[in-house]
């Protein structure tokens, strides 16, 4: 009796208990994880069947996470359960951690090691910049870059009699004016949470610090510098637009985004990433025409260089030596001069070296439409060689630093808080971020 | 009713209708919207008449969000969490209300804790293990010697690695450890009087036996309430297969796409499919949860007595 | 736990109870000790090293003054939430009570909102209250902009609490009827003989008498605005704007996923549990006196 109870009670537990999980051994394919989505996601899967039809020895599987920030958390997380892809898209807002982590395996190494032969010296130095030790060395590669442009109404323009693209801030206050004038509801679509062009991009051009040592190149110990300089005014400039109306507000909450409201006709001007260019081009409504240029300055001001935007390729470690040699030969793949300008042709993004450039300028790729004004693009990221605030931002936790920036923009622009005091908050809250990087990672030093 | 109050009784209706109104203007407005053209859609306020797009809608939901699979994904983490749950805590509540042993009082502590943490408030420890939920036991047979002896003798190295991310268990078995099914059970089988086990003990049944002929026929409605239940939460579940499901092709569930249907940016402004799609998402449970109704109701309304 | 124990079998219970004590050790406590040693820590994000930090987390929220608004505003959203919930939940179980001809149906249809998922209904709300597109956005085309989520923190929290208590009406209705349906008939028709009124009977009696009913209601709505918040906050705002539809689940996400905090997170997770734990004590201390009282 008792033996049946027992019986009975342990197959009982027993199979309740049989969930068990076996982890799955990769083959000799490796992963790529990237965070686009969308129309760009579909052109790096053809690029990745493109790798995999060119040859035999290794398959590449691409997978989207759908952004950079979700790309990032699920590269995390699979790192820490010895999962992790063997290549991973990263963007600007995640690169200190990862540096500081040693996770990763330096670009250069790996090419080295399985004897590619690439001219480092050949990109761009605003974007190497981007990804490269204190000293130069490249430690990730290059893949989609951009940077942010003006987008401008052709036709509205000429019909408040502006001829060509405006080149400075004051002109397009008079321009969004004589729009608003003439009846157009937008002159300006807005997006006050868009740190990167309004923000970031503007502090480059206007050379003003965004943080101290260099934008944190020099050392964990920066402190954040942006409410000191010329974006306190800038940020109360947007104010000044948004009230009298020239510049409206178009957000995902709102119901609209920028680049909608601007491709449908809605807006006039805006700005985005050049990639976007060729979004736009195919989204645009009928009878929209459009332009591009690079972002005003305020007169008076010298132009400097703007920032890469992006991201790009890097290769994580614990991994195998086959599944190394196969990214290897993915990332000397992309970096062939026909799959370069492949790449820079059916997307915005803009090819990444000096030689690149050079060969699609010749062949006449930039002279007529669709892909005419993506050269732009270049000129905004040579205008200067990268200087001490123009190379980069190096700050740890970056992506917690934007959303500071974020939330005192909107603050100014919804709330309309003093933006002195709403960016100092943002600068103190900022410090507290970086603070607490530094000592997570005390004793440690970037490379 | 006690007595005749016409007037009483016409507010009592409009009471109902307006509430009828409220609770499924949500649902008709997904339904509406799903039916309508792009053009229909944008306009503003919606017309709240349906329109004839509803399956053309509804296809490109289900291709754009890929929810073939994942509905097939969802369904099998409902399943799971509903059978390892009744399972489970029919075998605890028995356990803790008809056994006496010296652990009782603490095991039942133990358990019922977690009673009120669900897995959105436990969203970063839970987190923190996935990577090896099993570090716990190496630890152990580490700090023991025992896998050192193991390995001296046979040359095997013990190595527990258990991780939870793209797996169903590891969807599935953070949502079984909390107590509701317990505590579900506890409730209903307190009410079971003493003499009904003294009579089968009489009869000479074991334990095992009473609990299988006597108790688990007499809890048929908690365990009917139970099931849905835990189908329905474990179908809604958000938060935490997004997080621990990194190859979302093959183990994203449903309910995670529903984020991927809102209208993105460079896209337009498809609103008509996002309610398609969120239709289709919103079916399962709510068909579950209709057609269980009258059971769902007294397992749930049983477990105050 | 006062009930005579039947059985006496040595091994048995440890059998039927090992598997979920096994479930509740990895599941629960395991983690819970693994996130004090974050909270305790700086965690690196990508592993590789925990540096001693003492009550710095701990203290560093509670210095923070933008934690505070978010317990102020999660404990705003749980009383707003319950309350509007279980307000409209009882009127319509009052009236439904009342089994008039027909009711049978308005019944049925009453419990549908607790089968919706919290993303689900936050995707069909967000349309519904969008300001440029949907429903209530035809109010900016007579008051334009009197009706911005997108701008304005006040408008988009409440967006999100009719969301909320839209989704708990299902759940509360169910429990509210049965409690007024247990209430024996001779109450009613005692109370009528009296001479009270329908409305009367209706406050003076049946609602103290569901009392116990009701609180039980309000600790599980305040439960459940700490797990369903998150669904509904991802997608309808997710947390804007400027962080004003932060609540702490939502930020404990957003500190420790995007803002890769994870030591951070982790202090907050200890708190949030413990005060969810208190509140479990309180829902028990309830339950079992009610169980004597009955």
């Amino acid at each position: 009796m008792m033996k049946t109870n027992w019986l009975l009670g342990a197959a009982l537990s027993a199979t309740a208990l049989t969930f068990v999980a076996s982890p799955v051994a990769a083959a000799t394919k490796f992963e790529f994880w990237y965070g686009l989505s969308g129309d760009l996601s579909e052109r790096v899967q053809e690029m990745c069947s493109r790798f995999n039809a060119s040859q035999a020895d290794y398959e590449i599987v691409c997978v989207s996470q759908e952004n950079y920030e979700n790309n990032l958390q699920n590269t995390i997380a699979a790192f820490r359960a010895n999962k992790q892809p063997t290549v991973t898209q990263i963007s600007d807002g995640g690169v200190v951690d990862l540096m500081l982590s040693g996770a990763f395996v330096p670009v250069r190494e790996l090419m080295e090691k399985n004897g590619y032969q690439i001219d480092w010296s050949n990109y761009f130095s605003g974007i190497s910049s981007y990804f490269s030790t204190s000293k130069g060395e490249l430690l990730a590669m290059p893949f989609n870059s951009s940077t942010a442009m003006f987008y401008y109404n052709t036709d509205a323009l000429k019909a408040v009699g502006f001829e060509g693209a405006p080149q400075t801030w004051e002109q397009v206050e008079t321009i969004a004016r004589d729009l608003k004038a003439a009846g157009y509801d937008c002159p300006i679509a807005f997006d006050p949470t868009g740190t990167w062009q309004w923000f970031e991009q503007f502090s480059a051009i206007h050379n003003q610090p965004i943080a101290s040592n260099g934008n944190g190149y020099g050392g964990l110990d920066a402190v954040v510098e942006f409410n000191k300089g010329k974006f306190v005014d800038q940020l109360g400039w947007f104010k000044k637009m948004t009230d009298e109306g020239l510049m409206v507000h178009k957000s995902k909450a709102a119901g609209e985004t920028a680049n909608d409201a601007f491709t449908a006709g809605k807006c006039q001007m805006s700005s985005s990433s050049v990639a976007d260019h060729g979004s736009f081009a195919k989204q645009a409504k009928e009878g929209v025409h459009w332009d591009v240029t690079v972002l005003p300055v305020w007169e008076g001001t010298e132009r400097h260089n703007s920032l890469v935007g992006g991201a790009a390729l890097w290769t994580l470690k614990g991994k195998t030596e086959e599944e190394y040699k196969g990214a290897a030969a993915f990332y000397n793949f992309i970096a062939l001069p026909a799959e370069a300008q492949h790449w820079s042709t059916i997307t915005g993004y803009i090819p990444v070296t000096n030689s690149g450039f050079e060969a699609m300028k010749a062949a006449g790729f930039y002279d007529a439409a669709p892909y005419k004004g993506r050269e732009l693009a270049i000129q905004s990221l040579t205008a200067t060689p990268p200087g001490e605030y123009t190379r980069g931002i190096r700050l740890g936790n970056f992506g917690a630093v934007r959303q500071e920036v974020a939330k005192a923009m909107q603050s100014v622009i919804f709330d309309g808080t003093d933006p002195q005091k709403a960016l100092d908050d943002a600068a103190a809250r900022s410090n507290e971020i970086l603070r607490k990087f530094e000592q997570t990672y005390k004793g440690q030093q970037l490379p | 009713m006690i007595e005749r109050s016409p007037f009483f009784d016409a507010l009592t209706y409009a009471v109902m209708i307006i509430g009828l109104i409220l609770v499924v203007i949500p649902f008709w407005v997904v339904i509406v919207a799903a039916s309508q053209s792009l053009q229909e859609v944008s306009r503003v306020p919606i017309s709240l008449l349906p329109s004839d797009q509803l399956w053309v809608n509804l296809s490109e939901a289900w291709a754009r969000a890929d929810l073939g699979p994942k509905m097939l994904n969802s369904f099998i983490v409902a399943i799971g969490v509903t059978i390892g749950k009744i399972t489970l805590a029919a075998m605890s509540a028995f356990a803790i209300v008809f056994f006496s042993f010296k652990a009782r009082m603490i095991c039942f502590w133990l358990i019922f804790i977690t009673l009120m943490l669900p897995l959105e408030v436990r969203i970063v420890p839970t987190y923190a293990i996935a990577a090896n939920a099993l570090l716990p036991f190496q630890v152990i047979l580490d700090t023991f010697g025992i896998s050192w002896l193991v390995q001296a003798v046979s040359g095997i190295q013990v190595s527990l690695n258990w991780n939870l991310l793209n797996s169903y268990t590891g969807l599935i078995l953070p949502l079984v450890a909390t107590a509701t099914g317990t505590f579900l059970y506890r409730q209903f089988f307190m009410t079971i009087p003493d003499e009904l086990a003294e009579a089968s003990k009489m009869d000479g049944a074991s334990a095992m036996e009473f609990f299988r002929d006597v108790l688990i026929p007499l809890s048929r409605t908690n365990m009917l309430a139970l099931a849905t239940i835990m189908f329905v939460g474990s179908w809604n579940q958000y938060l935490w297969p997004l997080l621990i499901t990194t190859d979302r092709a093959n183990f994203g569930t449903v309910v995670m796409q529903l984020k991927a249907l809102i209208p993105a940016q460079n896209g337009t402004p498809d609103w008509n499919v996002t309610m398609a799609g969120a239709l289709i998402i919103m079916l399962p449970p709510l068909l579950v949860v209709a057609f269980m109704q009258r059971w769902f109701v007294r397992g749930l309304i049983s477990r105050d007595k | 736990m006062e009930r005579r124990a039947v059985y006496r079998n040595k091994v048995l219970p440890w059998l039927l109870i090992g598997p979920q004590l096994l479930l509740v050790l990895v599941f629960f406590y395991w983690p819970t000790s693994q996130a004090l040693y974050w909270a305790f820590t700086l965690e690196q994000p990508w592993g590789g090293g925990n540096l001693w930090a003492g009550l710095d987390n701990f203290l560093y929220i509670f210095r923070d003054d933008r934690y505070w608004g978010t317990v102020l505003r999660s404990g705003f959203y749980a009383l707003a939430a319950t309350g509007l919930s279980m307000l409209v939940a009882l009127t319509l179980a009052s009236f439904v009570d009342r089994a008039l001809k027909g009711t049978k149906l308005f019944q049925s249809v009453f419990i549908w909102p607790y089968a919706i998922a919290a993303p689900a209904a936050g995707v069909a709300f967000r349309f519904i209250f969008s300001p440029e597109a949907g429903l209530v956005g035809a109010v900016n085309d007579i008051w334009p902009g009197i009706w911005d989520p997108a701008t304005n923190g006040m408008h988009a929290l409440a967006m999100v609490i009719v969301c909320h208590a839209w989704l708990g009406i299902g759940y509360n209705f169910v429990f509210f009827l049965a409690a007024l349906q247990m209430i024996p008939r001779s109450i009613n028709e005692a109370g009528a003989m009296d001479g009270a009124r329908p409305f009367r009977r209706m406050f003076d009696l049946q609602l103290p008498l569901i009392a116990p009913t009701a609180f039980f209601l309000l600790i599980m709505n305040i439960i459940s605005s700490f797990t369903d918040s998150f669904g509904l906050i991802d997608t309808m705002t997710e947390g804007g704007p400027i962080g004003q539809t932060e609540v702490m689940v939502y930020k404990i996400y957003v500190d420790g996923f995007k803002g890769l905090d994870y030591s951070g997170a982790a202090a907050q997770s200890i708190v949030l549990m413990l005060l969810v734990i208190g509140l479990t004590f309180v829902q028990f201390k309830w339950v079992e006196r009610r169980v004597h009282y009955n």
